[in-house]
């Protein structure tokens, strides 16, 4: 078994999360909030909000990563103890959303993920959890498929226009 | 702060119930007019391109290779507006309530449909896609002859046509 492996089995039923805005416009944020009300109830899965990314094991990241937000972000995920795992959430999180070509935005984690491996942070796994905002249950799906708990349903495909 | 009892507390929660949603045991609270992701229909696309222009984000891109044109639709990009679906003028796009499409891997959220693209019969050069030209041929009474050649090219053959008094025959 791998080290990650065995790291993701530890933090099994208690995931520490931190909620790492880095220039969303809301929504994103308010979802998130409402994934910990009582009425999704995420201590479910033992998911618990915490205030510093030193304790984190999973960091929420909403928002295109703006140019403003960037170093702040990079020392923030820096500071995360290993396994780090982070949740890109919202289309703004993993494409950039409306601004993946603003001059002022990094334009998703995509990218972000080049500017930390050249900053030496490391990143363990990473789940993508798409939407506009992203629904509650979106954002439990996607801790559950960080954890391995449900199967993947999106998967490329292509296929050729009929020929009817 | 006001500061409740516990006899007073019970009694609240009592009568609130359970109010928890057992997702992802439970179905999710769609209400109708929730919108997912778009599913585009490869038996309808025409690859037109109305989609990719109206699109705000750019989901959704057209980009012509070798003999092929891809659309290619990347739902992390998508902001779900439905925009592509309103304007495609073959009805290809339908908006789903498909919400769960968290992956690993940014690959995993991007799909596409392949056109083949047709040569102009005279100059050669790619025009549009097989899709298109049948659909156009459908709906409009464009002669066999002009169909399959490029707007350059059917501009000089009508343009000879025409000086010859033969309206729209050639020969
Ligand atoms: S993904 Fe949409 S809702 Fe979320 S921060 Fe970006 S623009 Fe706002
Ligand atoms: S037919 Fe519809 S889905 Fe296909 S390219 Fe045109 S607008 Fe887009
Ligand atoms: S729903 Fe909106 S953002 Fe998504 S592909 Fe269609 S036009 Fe683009």
């Amino acid at each position: 078994m791998s080290n990650l492996a065995k790291a993701l089995k530890a933090i099994r039923k208690s995931i520490w999360v931190y909620h790492l805005n880095s220039g969303s416009c809301n929504a994103c944020d308010i979802e998130v909030l409402d994934a910990l009300t009582p009425y999704f109830d995420v201590e479910r899965f033992g998911v618990k909000l915490v205030g510093s990314p030193r304790h984190a094991d999973v960091i929420l990241l909403t928002g295109p990563i703006t140019r403003e937000s960037l170093p702040k972000v990079v020392r923030a995920i820096r500071a995360m103890p290993r396994p780090r795992l982070i949740l890109a959430l919202g289309s703004c999180g993993v494409g950039g959303g409306i601004w993946w070509d603003s001059y002022s935005t990094t334009g998703g984690f995509k990218k972000l993920e080049d500017i930390l491996r050249e900053n030496g942070v490391e990143i363990d796994r990473v789940v993508y959890v798409p939407g506009c905002p992203v629904r509650p249950e979106a954002i439990i799906y996607g801790i559950l498929l960080l954890l391995g708990a449900v199967e993947q349903k999106s998967k490329r495909v292509e296929v050729y226009a009929s020929e009817s | 702060m006001v500061k409740l009892s516990i006899a007073k507390i019970l009694q609240i929660a009592l009568k609130a119930g359970r109010v928890t949603r057992k997702y992802p045991s439970e179905q999710p609270l769609l209400t109708p007019e929730f919108r997912g992701a778009i599913r585009i229909d490869p038996t309808k696309c025409w690859g037109c391109g109305a989609c990719v222009r109206v699109c705000p984000p750019n989901a959704l891109t057209l980009t012509p290779k070798d003999k092929v044109a891809t659309l290619e639709y990347f739902v992390g990009r998508c902001i779900f507006c439905g925009m592509c679906a309103e304007v495609c003028p073959a009805n290809a796009i339908t908006v789903t309530k498909e919400f769960e499409l968290s992956s690993t891997s940014i690959e995993d959220l991007k799909s596409g449909v392949v056109h083949r693209l047709v040569r102009c019969s005279s100059c050669g050069e790619l025009i549009w896609t097989e899709a298109e030209l049948r659909a156009t041929v459908k709906s409009s009474p464009i002669s066999e002859e002009y169909i399959t050649l490029c707007p350059k090219c059917r501009k000089l053959k009508f343009g000879k046509a025409a000086m010859l008094g033969r309206g729209g025959s050639s020969e």
